[in-house]
């Protein structure tokens, strides 16, 4: 009997999936190499071909510095195929400091736009042209009208977009979208980072990432680390971003259960 | 010895002339103010007054040191006639507080003589200089210092003295120069201009029987116009940057617009559509009688076969290609880069905007290029243009990192710290006497409780009382 339901289950799955994607063929998953967070995900990895939500949370919120340094090492092995364009709102955005985390600087143009608007638009565009692997954007946020938008941009040439929720400098936070087309939501933050013992410094920094959303798969929260960041062999390794620890689901774990992932 | 290269309108009036000794000048108008010759600084001004003369005529050539010469011949029309021309050019030189003097003659060489030694604002009517600068003194004819000391010497103080002496005596006696010299400002012989901007053989040109002003015959225009160029270019193998169309009203006023690509093209299409969005800024006031379009930076492309197998991977031009473009023609040059490293130690320096796709990223040889920057050393995902200060810095020796700092309102405890990392001024970059121990900085990667990681600076040294250090918060790792 459990046999059974399980065969309409995925029948189903697979037939929604046709639908979602219309037809075209799969653009793949970029799997983060660890079954605990890849089976959370639709695929057994990040969907490509879509696009997807990163937050921060406090003063991040502002900054969104921990969410970027995420998002380049997401999109760190996708920068291998293709171009990446990044949608600014305020230029502060780095090479150098992306360089230690394994992004191609070569790789990366830069666009500097001049409201919320016309960043959606300047992704929209370039999610649709040949020859990008990915987009970023930082924005405040986007509507479901924006984001279905983005979506069929992401469908006409399977490139994947990132869209990281950044509020403009001493702007008052908005209410929170109700729905959303995203594939993925991601709530990232800096966590502790745990050197070696005898080691003298900061250890490779880690992040406290929650899955927050996933269509057709499930949430989690996970203490991530990226290894070799600031090394030589930052490009070598398949997938930069290695889980630590997993948390507690569904929420942040808050500062204590962090001891269990030393 | 010290000269006076040039004198204001007033110092003239108190009789300093240009070469005249300074000590002299002083001692001639006690008051005189001067200010040292920089004959660089005027060439470069002169440089971008002739860039900015384009306006009247695309053929300027640079007289140096203080003159340009402008090629009017079949521009007068726009204006409605040479006086009408010369009248605009001395109000717009004139509203710019410029002091000048201007002729319009057939001839470059009459035009410098009447401009320089003729009546201001004259017009020689076509093939009468002659009698016009008859009169005139016989440096006017931009002769040698030798020849001209001869004519000096021989008493003749006006040019037409020299125009009434026959051609063989006159080539024995003062040599064949002088006669060229002579035959170019009378227009028996021609004269080679330099100009800045060579006028572009590519250009393209549409009249029409009756002015149009519709935004859509506009647009329309602008295609037929661009299919007119492209054409060519595609005949001869070539494709362009840049292209400029534009629009000729009929009062008289130029209206151009630029587009510019990344890698050269000639698909009119493609063009036109880059320019549709700006055609909505062309006023096309009482109509416009004729479009031209010019293509710049024009370069041999290959014709390339249009692929059979769609489904391959496309190449640069099909895509990246028209993205740039579409992004720097509708945000501006500066808002579309790609980060390219530039040889600096000072953070904020290290980062210079490249085109992208721009061929001089690739193309250039490995020792040309800035080395590329070090992955090894951390570097914040975002540095904010402006360091941030931080207040209530807790270090527990001078050289430690702080174990507590308040950004934004906040307290920081710092539980891991790494530094300093030492980063000096450029010294070597402006004068010495510039550089100062307050702009040494000493950077601190920390990281606080929750985790959060910060480029952290203190600018200056401890012992100096005078000038405490500074800690600064320069960007964030996250």
């Amino acid at each position: 009997m459990s046999d059974f339901r399980a065969e309409r289950l995925r029948a189903a799955r697979a037939k929604i999936a046709v639908l979602e994607t219309d037809g075209r063929p799969d653009a793949g998953t970029l799997p983060f190499g660890d079954p605990r967070i890849d089976g959370c995900l639709p695929g057994g990895g990040l969907p490509l071909g879509r696009w997807h939500e990163v937050c921060g949370e406090g003063l991040e919120v502002e900054t969104a510095a921990a969410p970027a340094a995420f998002t380049a090492l997401l999109v760190a092995p996708l920068a291998r195929r293709g171009e990446v364009v990044w949608v600014l709102r305020r230029d502060d955005l780095w090479a150098p400091g992306l360089v230690g985390l394994g992004f191609p600087p070569e790789r990366l143009i830069q666009v500097c736009a001049r409201d919320e608007a016309e960043a959606l638009s300047v992704m929209e565009d370039a999610l649709a042209t040949v020859g990008v692997a990915a987009v970023v954007g930082e924005v405040e946020a986007a509507d479901l009208t924006a984001g279905r938008r983005l979506q069929l941009a992401c469908e006409k040439q399977r490139a994947t977009g990132f869209l990281i929720r950044r509020r403009p400098y001493g702007g008052t936070a908005r209410r929170e979208a109700t729905g959303s087309a995203a594939a993925t939501r991601w709530r990232v933050a800096s966590a502790p980072s745990e050197p070696p013992a005898a080691a003298f410094g900061l250890g490779d920094p880690r992040f406290r990432v929650a899955l927050e959303r996933c269509r057709g798969g499930r949430t989690g929260a996970w203490l991530m680390q990226a290894d070799g960041a600031y090394s030589q062999e930052m490009t070598d390794v398949a997938h930069p971003l290695r889980l630590v620890a997993e948390l507690g689901d569904r929420q942040l774990a808050p500062a204590q259960p962090l001891r269990l992932a030393g | 010895m010290r000269r006076l290269s040039a004198v204001s309108e007033t110092a003239s009036r108190l009789g300093l002339s240009v070469g005249q000794k300074a000590t002299d000048a002083m001692a001639l108008v006690p008051e005189l103010t001067t200010a040292e010759a920089e004959p660089e600084a005027d060439a470069t001004a002169l440089t971008a007054l002739g860039d900015w003369c384009v306006r009247f005529s695309p053929a300027v050539a640079i007289d140096a040191p203080d003159g340009l010469f402008l090629d009017v011949t079949g521009v007068d029309h726009l204006w409605g006639g040479e006086a009408a021309l010369l009248e605009d050019i001395r109000r717009r030189l004139a509203a710019n507080g410029l002091p000048f003097r201007a002729a319009i003659a057939d001839t470059p060489g009459a035009a410098w003589a009447l401009a320089h030694y003729g009546e201001d604002g004259a017009i020689a009517p076509p093939g009468g200089q002659g009698p016009l600068l008859a009169p005139l003194r016989p440096a006017a004819l931009r002769f040698d210092q030798e020849t001209w000391a001869q004519i000096e010497r021989l008493g003749l103080r006006q040019a037409g003295q020299l125009m009434a002496i026959p051609r063989g005596p006159f080539a024995r006696r003062f040599g064949r120069g002088a006669l060229l010299r002579l035959d170019q400002a009378l227009g028996r012989e021609a004269e080679a201009l330099e100009f800045r901007r060579p006028p572009t053989p590519w250009f393209a040109r549409l009249a029409f029987a009756e002015p149009i002003s519709e935004p859509e015959d506009l647009a329309r225009v602008a295609f037929d116009v661009a299919a007119k160029l492209c054409a060519r270019l595609e005949a001869e193998n070539q494709g362009a940057r840049r292209f400029e169309i534009a629009f000729h009203r009929l009062d008289g006023k130029t209206l151009p617009l630029q587009v510019g690509l990344t890698l050269p093209g000639r698909d009119a299409r493609r063009i036109a559509k880059l320019f549709a969005p700006k055609l909505e800024t062309v006023d096309p006031g009482f109509g416009i009688e004729v479009v031209t379009i010019t293509a710049e930076d024009v370069e041999p492309i290959s014709s390339r076969q249009a692929r059979l197998d769609t489904a391959r991977e496309a190449t640069v031009e099909e895509g990246l290609a028209p993205l740039v473009d579409r992004l720097v023609n509708r945000l501006g040059e500066d808002r579309v880069w790609r980060a390219a490293p530039v040889e600096s130690h000072v953070p904020e320096l290290a980062v210079g905007r490249a085109r992208p796709l721009s061929k001089s990223m690739d193309g250039a040889k490995p020792k040309d290029k800035p080395r590329p920057w070090d992955p090894t050393a951390p570097r914040p995902a975002r540095l904010f243009r402006r360091p941030e200060p931080v207040d209530m810095v807790l270090a527990i020796t001078p050289d430690d990192p702080p174990s507590q700092f308040r950004w934004r309102g906040q307290v920081h405890r710092v539980r891991r710290a790494e530094g300093p990392e030492r980063i000096g001024e450029e010294w070597w970059k402006a004068a010495i006497e510039d550089a100062d121990t307050r702009h040494v900085r000493d950077y601190y990667r920390v990281e606080d409780a929750e985790g959060a990681r910060f480029w952290l600076f203190r600018a200056g040294l401890y012992g100096d009382p005078a000038a405490p250090p500074q800690w600064w918060l320069h960007g964030v790792f996250g």
